[in-house]
């Protein structure tokens, strides 16, 4: 569901990242008034599994994958404001060090991952079940529903983001500038995958945490503030298990380079991708030259994990003295 | 910058009555071993994967610090880096970004597990190894005085350089400058004299007899064997890393 740069036209782009931008500033506002510094801390331990998530690809038959991405668990641990700005951290993280989703398109990624799905998968879950935490086994049963309708609505935003594209724009000879695929290509391709096993995925992921959260890591949902030892081996264990998702074979729709999108039945390559924006990043496909796949995947998720703790417990740091700062001058 | 200095130094020893520093598992000889011994193969690589590597384990080790030891390690981090990287800036324009990114990292990492060891050991343990391993005591006891005379003194001379300039008024020429500076020095001076003399005579009546000696001696735990098992896993990794690339 990475959408990579060249995909999608600059304008799009800049229609999606004008979309997202009320999202980040209104989540920024409603987490610095009612999100506790410690809860902001816990925003890194969750994009981290976010990050870990995203990494866990699923293989579909047909060649291509996919993954859970942990927004609607972070939605219902911490509310869909955090959600919406751990996961847009994971996906600058991802894009900036590591190329996984576009620069231009990362507001695109956003608008998909870090708005559609939390907001989407919180609101059903708690539809389902109105008294959020009075009964378990309904909360883990909204849970399950909520994040597999969140990625679904999702993917299905992104299979439009697509799809328009080349009834938008085209060349002089008629063929598409940007993703050469309509919306009766796109739609059923992203939206096979995530109907079935994609979503599947986001399903286990959501609730498997989720269960284990409540039961081992009082510090996402009670008083507690530091990060307890269940939740740093878990952390440990995601981590280490990441090369799973190496077994799958294949690229995920729409996430293919310009040099094999014309094998994928376009016949060609469209104009934007031969000569559009090209970012080289720290760590490219989550591997280091040299080392074995496995290794540089585990090391990346290890560095991603890191990074977006300590932002996060820096934010909350600065939040936590903004407030006490506030408090004196009043 | 002067100012900087002493912040940096007098941080080793107000951090150690601050933070109150539980006495460390691990054997503070180990710690500091582990530590410089993997400095010591960062500097030595010759590619940036052992590095990374190490890197990687130390970030994880910062990310579950509490939230102000950890802006601490940061904000200490963060100069050396960036001066690492201005200076290396050149071998940018001239065509060697990875030398650039190598030097940066190295000695990110290197002052990265210093920095991380020094929020788990007090200075006292440390100058405890200093004994441990039989350094001479007169090198012990000269660092550690240093240490805490310069942090004294040092504030000492901030003060009298405030005091001086909130009663000096309009245009200061150089030659009373110097003079200032030089009643400075010379009230430190003889300010440092007096409190050696004292300090001196304060330990005698403690029973000082010019020997440093470990009051507590650390027994040998599991965490020690698992800071020892970590040497040859660092070689052996040194090793392949060195080959492979």
């Amino acid at each position: 569901m990475h959408i990579p740069d060249n995909y999608l036209s600059p304008q799009t782009c800049a229609v999606m990242t004008a979309a997202v931008v009320p999202a980040w500033t209104i989540s920024i506002k409603k987490i610095k008034q009612s999100l506790p510094p410690e809860k902001v801390a816990m925003m890194g331990v969750a994009a981290a599994f976010s990050f870990l998530g995203m990494m866990f690809n699923v293989p579909l038959p047909g060649g291509t994958t996919g993954h859970a991405v942990g927004g609607t668990l972070i939605a219902l641990l911490l509310g869909p404001y955090a959600s919406c700005i751990s996961v847009s951290i994971a996906l600058l993280l991802q894009a900036l060090l590591f190329g996984d989703g576009g620069i231009i398109s990362f507001g695109a990624n956003c608008f998909n991952m870090a708005f559609v799905l939390p907001f989407v998968g919180y609101a059903i879950a708690h539809a389902i079940s109105p008294h959020w935490g009075k009964n378990k086994n309904r909360d883990l049963v909204a849970a399950g529903i909520g994040s597999y309708a969140g990625i679904n609505a999702a993917a299905l935003s992104a299979a439009i983001e697509f799809g328009i594209q080349p009834m938008l724009f085209r060349d002089s000879v008629g063929n598409a500038l940007y993703c050469p695929y309509g919306l009766n290509v796109s739609i059923p391709a992203m939206m096979a995958g995530h109907l079935t096993l994609f979503g599947l995925a986001e399903v286990v992921f959501t609730v498997a945490i989720l269960a284990f959260v409540w039961k081992a890591a009082p510090e996402f949902t009670g008083e507690k503030t530091k990060t307890g030892l269940p939740l740093k081996i878990l952390l440990a264990v995601l981590i280490c298990a990441v090369p799973v998702g190496l077994l799958a074979e294949g690229t995920a729709w729409g996430e293919w380079g310009a040099d094999e999108i014309a094998a994928t039945g376009a016949g060609f390559t469209p104009k934007g991708m031969l000569h559009g924006f090209d970012f080289s990043s720290m760590i490219p496909d989550y591997s280091l030259k040299g080392l074995p796949e496995w290794f540089g995947y585990i090391l990346s998720a290890a560095i991603g994990a890191a990074v977006l703790i300590i932002a996060f417990r820096i934010a909350g740091s600065m939040i936590s003295k903004g407030r006490r700062h506030d408090r004196a001058s009043a | 910058m002067t100012e900087h200095l002493l912040k940096a130094i007098a941080g080793i020893i107000d951090s150690d009555t601050i933070s109150e520093k539980k006495p460390s598992q691990v054997s503070p000889f180990l710690r500091l071993a582990v530590a410089v011994f993997t400095i010591i193969l960062c500097a030595c690589s010759g590619n940036a994967v052992f590095v990374i590597t190490v890197l990687t384990v130390e970030l994880l080790r910062l990310a579950f610090l509490p939230a102000e030891r950890m802006t601490h390690v940061l904000k200490r981090l963060a100069l050396p880096v960036i001066f690492t990287m201005l200076i290396m800036l050149p071998a940018v324009f001239l065509g060697h970004q990875s030398t650039m990114l190598t030097v940066t990292l190295k000695v990110a990492e290197s002052v990265l597990i210093l920095l991380l060891m020094n929020e788990r050991l007090s200075w006292k343990e440390v100058t405890g190894v200093f004994s441990e391993i039989h350094l001479p005591s007169v090198i012990t006891m000269t660092l550690d005085t240093t240490v805490r005379f310069l942090v004294m003194l040092g504030r000492l001379a901030s003060r009298i350089h405030e005091a001086y300039l909130l009663r000096s008024f309009g245009h200061r020429n150089d030659r009373r400058r110097m003079s200032a500076a030089g009643g400075i020095l010379g009230t430190v001076f003889l300010k440092s004299s007096r409190l050696s003399q004292e300090s001196f005579e304060a330990m005698l009546c403690r029973g000082f007899n010019g020997t440093y000696r470990r009051v507590d001696g650390h027994k040998f735990s599991v965490w020690d064997t698992g800071y020892l098992v970590l040497v040859p896993v660092l070689v052996i990794f040194f090793i392949i890393t060195q080959r492979a690339l």
